[in-house]
């Protein structure tokens, strides 16, 4: 933490006056409940200036935005959606944590305008702080659609802070609620929020522990908010009592006498009935509904979406169109980067280096390393990106939560419940979030076992590789051959969730509460955000691992210097070695199992490497396009790529291409695997051990190896045995060998 | 007064009792009983409480508290008490 804050001190300031305030960076935080459109408020304010990271020493996101307003510097800082500030979890604690370490120069508290009650509690606990509070009143349009009428006036006067009213969504009254931030800001000291009342017998057990906790720690009374630290203290927080190392304080017992005798022991939740009736109380006052209450459209879709039977065949449909739109959408502009890597790239490269002395090897290193290592890979963003939308759709609209919830019964079978669900879909897109995301769950139990079984889960790295197996030998069906590896990993997860049920995690299920957000369309601009969030990973590991590991590769392939045949180099050498243990499944090939070894790194660079290895022998040109013609065809194909990708979505006839474009690498392909090898090669791609970078995130978030290694090794055996089972039961049924 | 996890769907309810996070002898509960008692009351099904039944059906049930939908599981509905 940084520098202990006097918080007696700035109580006696005065309003800060003049040029300094000028040139003051003014913090903001930006605290609420899930749901309560805070991200999205984040995201219309700031934009592209957001800056995302972590949270010192934890996993939780940590949004952050500097920008001018009104001539001023505002710092935004987004606190994780919580539903109160208790200690019950990491988000819970990192938003406290930096409320009352850090204090901020005011906080904008979002308020979901149509669920007033049960926001207004974290307000109350907010405004324990003694931080300046501005309401931004949220989703205030679908407030007033459903007939609300909200009193701001009202509750402004009875808590001390102002409201705004604003629509995240519609863009409106943002600016209006920055103005009156910045106002606050400049007069803190006036818009401090009211001390709310806790009711007669909490207060006078208050003011008595204030006392003699001022005499005995007036240390701790400078360093924390008071009034915050005090309630905190006759919670008997846990947090706090460590945090302050208290542990026995015996005028604490005597402040609490009373109430004990009064209410009972459990003071906690004393304390949480106290905030509650205010929240409560605050509501009817300032809140007129209408008497009749229309069905909305939310609860009609549900009764579809969450029906008992109907409920897991609309996922399953939802998830398998998902990936039809993916790669319809996506496939022709992947093919056009590809051309564009492989032929105008490579010759610009050439023609730049070759007239610079450089020797051959380097320009082969640039070429056959880099470019192809790289543009193999690069070739994939579109896909990538276009998954990343689909899926922050399904965030955006509502439907992931349910899924959640229709996916409970299952994940119960194997001893998890549907909120595991949701680290498990993450990593559909990259496991490494998906394993970060098991912080939300609170049951450590529950998080070791849902990390182990996420990376089961088909990112979008493996998805490279089915691409460029499928195209080659199920270009018919390939969709469906996708979506079944997509299945057989969520099958081998419900069945490896079950032994180690069995074996390593014996006890209870945990209990299943989670909110369902009303449904909504998410706006194309918070979409845009969102996906750019997901997806950039990917292209920063393009740009630095692939790029390095490229590069690795190549010299693998190409060292002992003046290797003629690749079967001859490191790599080659090394496949070579493992090669037979791949024999039974169909590939036991050096080049399959070199590009296995180096795919431990990141898995897409099973192509990379594969890339490499069958790359085409140099032809000799006959003619070189000049730089015009290779920058006009790639405008040209670009638009066929545009209307290609529109006729296929809406089920035109896309005239059939004389398959020329098929890359080198196909060709290759077809010469030395059959389909049912090429199949057991994508499933033992898919279950085979998880990246360095999956392995090092669940080291990270567990604090041992002992995780990280069960992981490695259960899933190196299955993808093994899986592979076996594909390939010899494959020969079995006469699919050919 | 039933379990809130025997109303049927369409059913309202108010609460007037929440069982769990309580031992036996009416002491405090287990850790871990605390916190999902913490967690419930956060959520908004609080004592007094109108709830409305929108789907009962499955280890997982979907109650309405004001505007908020929650997802519940029914053995922490069974240990919450309402009066149709």
């Amino acid at each position: 933490m940084s520098t202990q804050l006097k918080y007696k001190d700035e109580e006696s300031d005065g309003e800060i006056s003049g040029r300094s305030a000028e040139a003051r960076v003014i913090t903001v935080a930006v605290a609420g409940n899930p749901n309560s459109g805070k991200s999205t408020l984040i995201n219309a304010i700031a934009g592209t200036r957001l800056h995302v990271g972590n949270w010192a020493g934890v996993t939780v996101e940590k949004k952050e935005a500097l920008f001018d307003f009104g001539g001023r510097k505002i710092r935004l800082v987004d606190l994780p959606g919580t539903y109160s500030l208790s200690p019950y979890s990491q988000e819970e604690i990192v938003a406290r944590d930096y409320l009352v370490h850090e204090r901020p120069d005011l906080i904008i508290n979002v308020v979901d305008a149509t669920n007033l009650e049960r926001n207004l509690y974290l307000t109350v606990q907010i405004m324990e702080l003694g931080i300046p509070v501005v309401m931004a009143l949220n989703i205030y349009d679908e407030a007033q659609e459903k007939g609300y009428r909200i009193d701001g006036k009202a509750m402004e006067e009875m808590l001390g802070i102002a409201v705004v009213p604003t629509s995240a969504t519609r863009k409106t009254g943002l600016d209006q609620l920055l103005d009156t931030a910045l106002r606050v800001a400049d007069a803190p000291k006036q818009r401090v929020p009211k001390k709310l009342n806790y009711g007669e017998d909490i207060e006078v057990a208050c003011d008595y522990l204030a006392k003699s906790f001022r005499t005995s720690y007036p240390a701790l009374t400078d360093s924390y908010p008071q009034r915050w630290l005090l309630l905190k203290l006759m919670e008997q927080d846990s947090h706090v009592m460590r945090e302050l190392d208290l542990d026995d304080l015996d005028f604490l017992d005597q402040a609490l006498h009373h109430l004990r005798k009064a209410h009972g022991e459990d003071i906690e939740s004393i304390m949480a009935d106290a905030r509650y009736s205010l929240a409560s109380g605050l509501t009817r006052e300032v809140l007129h509904k209408p008497e009749l209450r229309p069905t909305e459209i939310t609860e009609k879709i549900d009764k579809i979406v969450l029906n008992r039977f109907l409920g897991i065949p609309i996922f399953m449909a939802a998830m398998w169109l998902l990936f039809k739109l993916t790669f319809d959408l996506s496939a022709p502009f992947g093919a056009w980067l590809g051309s564009m890597t492989d032929g105008p790239f490579k010759r610009w490269a050439s023609a730049l280096l070759t007239p610079l002395g450089a020797p051959d090897w380097t320009v082969s290193l640039v070429n056959d390393g880099v470019i192809a290592g790289v543009g193999s890979v690069i070739v994939f963003v579109p896909v990538i990106f276009a998954m990343m939308f689909f899926i922050t759709f399904l965030e955006g609209s509502g439907y992931m939560a349910r899924a959640a919830f229709v996916m409970d019964r299952t994940m119960h079978a194997i001893g998890l419940h549907g909120k595991s669900f949701i680290p498990m879909l993450l990593g559909f897109g990259c496991n490494v979030p998906g394993i970060y995301a098991t912080r939300t769950l609170e049951n450590p139990k529950d998080k070791v076992l849902t990390a182990l079984l996420v990376p089961l889960m088909s990112c979008g790295a493996r998805l490279p590789v089915y691409v460029v197996f499928v195209s080659a030998f199920f270009p018919n069906n390939s969709s469906t051959v996708i979506w079944s590896l997509y299945v057989m990993g969520i099958l081998l997860a419900v069945l490896m969730g079950l032994i180690f049920k069995k074996t390593l995690f014996r006890g209870e299920a945990p209990m299943f509460i989670m909110e369902l957000p009303p449904y909504r369309m998410p706006s194309l601009h918070s979409l845009c955000v969102h996906t750019w969030e997901k997806g950039k990973h990917f292209l920063y590991k393009a740009g630095t691992y692939i790029f390095a590991v490229s590069i690795l590769v190549w010299f693998l392939l190409n060292l002992p210097w003046g290797v003629e045949h690749k079967r001859d180099s490191y790599l080659g050498q090394a496949g070579a070695v493992v090669a037979p243990v791949f024999q039974p499944m169909g590939f036991g090939t050096w080049e399959a199992a070199s590009s296995l070894i180096s795919g431990v790194i990141a898995k897409e660079i099973v192509v990379g490497t594969m890339g490499e290895i069958y790359a085409p022998k140099k032809e000799e040109q006959a003619e070189v396009p000049t730089l015009q013609e290779d920058l006009k065809e790639i405008g040209v194909s670009f638009g066929a790529a545009c209307s290609k990708a529109v006729k296929t979505l809406l089920y035109l006839p896309v005239p059939e291409e004389k398959e020329k474009d098929r890359s080198a690498l196909k060709q290759a392909l077809l010469g030395v695997f059959t389909p049912l090898s090429s199949y057991a090669f994508m499933v033992f791609v898919l279950l085979y051990m998880p990246c360095v970078v999956a392995i090092a995130a669940m080291r990270q978030e567990f604090g041992t190896w002992k995780w990280a290694v069960v992981g490695l090794g259960y899933q190196t055996a299955l993808a093994w045995c899986a592979a076996l089972i594909v390939y010899q039961g494959g020969r079995v049924l006469g699919l050919g060998g | 007064m039933i379990p809130l996890g025997l109303l049927s769907a369409g059913e309202n309810g108010e609460i007037v009792e929440i069982v769990f996070g309580k031992g036996e002898a009416g002491r405090a509960g287990s850790a871990e009983q605390d916190k999902s008692m913490v967690r419930v009351e956060e959520m908004g099904l609080r004592i007094g409480k109108n709830v409305e039944m929108l789907t009962n059906g499955g280890s997982t049930i979907l109650l309405r508290v004001d505007e908020a939908r929650i997802a519940l599981a029914r053995r922490m509905a069974m240990k919450i008490m309402v009066r149709r």
